[in-house]
């Protein structure tokens, strides 16, 4: 019988969107907060990662099955490199095009990132390549997203600029430009996204093809839905007790009243 | 009753003090440095507050219609946050530094880290945020310069020049009363001091993170001077320059970021002090107090849990 596999969309939707690495993973922030200063290293900084993303899961997935952990995590790091550094140089010599010094810094560092190491030990090495391209590209895609949107906002209104043209904004706040700026600017990303998961969640359930995904890739999913309902629960709790211990205050003070 | 009040227990009379007579306290305290303002800047003062303590009363408003809370006005954290950002700046600053001061420390600060009970200080953070974007209207000190004892230039940058100075009875009164160049609201050291009786009558305990704090920057001051006077002019120096005096009496006391055993609050004004006059002396800030402050009240936690009778050191001997 042949196997149904979820539809990329589905797929998009809860590795890009749900579980976005950045902003409900948290991971790769290292550079989302140094290197997404302007919309142009934003982009070159996504353009980097989903290449690295895609290749190192798609050949983990049909080359590193068997082959040790202990060794599969040196090797992506090894294929990270040796996209990354060619890439850098290409851009360098051949497109004559001006990086940052952040940018220059953290463009290879991105070989290292936790985003390729957990994406390809969760994913890519449990199921089958087309399974593990559409979790890379999928993620990929939620990461760039978010560098895009922090890039734009921090170049906007941080520096009253563009992609380097100038708007004339009035005010330009200058924080923004920071790492402080941009980690504000991911808390007020993640509350959003937090807010709208549970229409994102109603959407994703009337997908007709999220029914029955593949065994391997419901486990992964699994998991991460679970880190998350894990989470909300322990968020609920505490908020719950914190409500509980209001309640005792108010009724304490009104009891002295 | 609002559900945002915060209560405390302060000593074995009162069991538990409103947000509205804790603030309430506050905001009577702030309205005599505001007048004194007034008087040395004119009405402009009244529109820098005005604008700064309607921004945070709206942000407010409108954060709490957005996350489904209730919002009472008299709660009046909002209108205190407002009104501290507003005498923290100087008099001739341009509107709209205030008003995002005052939108950052609500929609920013307050109401995502838990409304008035948030721990880190709101006005600290929203002054630190414009202090960070807008540097030169924050540290600009222009306004009726001309009737100043140093002009335009403020304690502040004297003493981070290196410069000398030395006080007679004069030029002491007209440092003492705020009759420098400086934020509008926060350089009359003697009224800082008539707050600072009104508090040790009203909340004696608040105080023990004020004694701290201003201890350690004392002796900062007199070990490590940054100009070429005696010690005792050091000392007035810095304690008189920018917002020490004020952050000590409104910015450090403030109930939600103090630890609770009173050896604890000590301890963390003398971190925040020490913080403090570390950013004066080799910061980029003419005035780095709250950025001191926000980083002790990041560093409270810790503070409390590795200190004698913190949560760890209550774990240790639970262990034991």
């Amino acid at each position: 019988m042949k196997e149904q596999t979820p539809g990329f969309r589905v797929s998009f939707l809860k590795s890009a969107v749900l579980s976005n690495p950045v902003l409900v993973q948290m991971v790769g922030l290292c550079p989302a907060v140094a290197a997404t200063t302007n919309v142009r290293s934003a982009v070159l900084i996504s353009a980097a990662l989903c290449l690295d993303l895609i290749v190192t899961c798609v050949l983990a997935s049909a080359l590193m099955k068997r082959i040790p952990r202990a060794v599969r995590v040196a090797l992506y790091l090894g294929i990270g490199l040796a996209l990354i550094c060619p890439l850098l140089y290409f851009i360098e010599t051949y497109t004559l095009m001006n990086l940052g010094l952040s940018t220059k810094v953290y463009l290879p560092l991105l070989a290292v990132n936790a985003v390729t190491a957990l994406h390809c030990e969760k994913v890519a090495v449990k199921n089958p390549v087309r399974t593990a391209f559409s979790d890379a590209a999928a993620v990929g895609l939620g990461a760039s997203l978010v560098f895009l949107i922090i890039g734009t906002l921090r170049e906007v209104l941080g520096s009253g600029a563009f992609a380097g043209i100038d708007l004339d904004l009035p005010i330009s706040l200058k924080g923004l430009s920071l790492p402080f700026g941009c980690f504000i600017l991911l808390g007020f990303l993640a509350a959003a996204l937090q807010a709208f998961s549970p229409y994102l969640r109603q959407a994703q359930t009337r997908e007709p093809d999220a029914a029955q995904p593949q065994p391997a890739q419901a486990d992964v999913q699994d998991d991460l839905w679970s880190d998350i309902l894990e989470a909300e629960a322990v968020s609920n709790e505490r908020l719950a007790a914190l409500d509980e211990f209001t309640e005792r205050l108010i009724g304490g003070e009104e009891d002295a009243q | 009753m609002p559900d945002s009040a915060t209560k405390r227990t302060e000593g074995a009379q009162k069991p538990y003090v409103t947000a509205l007579q804790l603030f309430g306290d506050y905001l009577l305290m702030l309205l005599v440095p505001t007048a004194l303002a007034v008087y040395y800047y004119g009405t402009r003062v009244l529109a820098v507050a005005g604008v700064s303590v309607g921004v945070a009363v709206l942000t407010e408003a409108i954060c709490s219609a957005v996350l489904g809370r209730s919002y009472y006005l008299r709660d009046l954290t909002s209108i205190y946050t407002g009104l501290c950002i507003a005498l923290m700046l100087p008099a001739g600053v341009p509107f709209y530094v205030p008003a995002l001061a005052a939108a950052f420390a609500v929609a920013a600060v307050k109401m995502p880290l838990g409304g008035s009970g948030a721990p880190i200080m709101p006005a600290a953070a929203g002054f630190a945020f414009v202090a960070v974007c807008f540097r030169t209207e924050v540290f600009t000190y222009a306004l009726r310069a001309e009737q100043k004892l140093l002009g335009a230039q403020s304690l502040g940058a004297l003493l981070g020049g290196g410069n000398a100075m030395r006080l007679n009875a004069a030029n002491l009164l007209d440092v003492l009363g705020g009759n420098v160049a400086g934020p509008m609201g926060t350089g009359c050291g003697l009224l800082m001091l008539a707050c600072g009786v009104y508090l040790l009558m009203r909340r004696p305990r608040a105080l023990l993170a004020t004694a701290g704090f201003l201890g350690a920057c004392m002796l900062w001051a007199a070990i490590l001077p940054r100009s070429n006077g005696g010690v005792l002019t050091n000392i007035v120096l810095e304690l008189c320059s920018g917002s020490l005096l004020f952050a000590s009496i409104f910015l450090v006391t403030d109930h939600a970021t103090l630890p609770a055993a009173r050896v604890h609050r000590v301890i963390y004004g003398v971190l925040c002090g020490v913080l403090c006059m570390a950013m004066r002396r080799s910061g980029v800030f003419e005035e780095p107090v709250c950025f001191a402050i926000v980083l002790g009240n990041a560093l409270r936690p810790v503070l409390e849990s590795i200190l004698p009778g913190g949560e760890r050191t209550q774990r240790k001997e639970a262990r034991a």
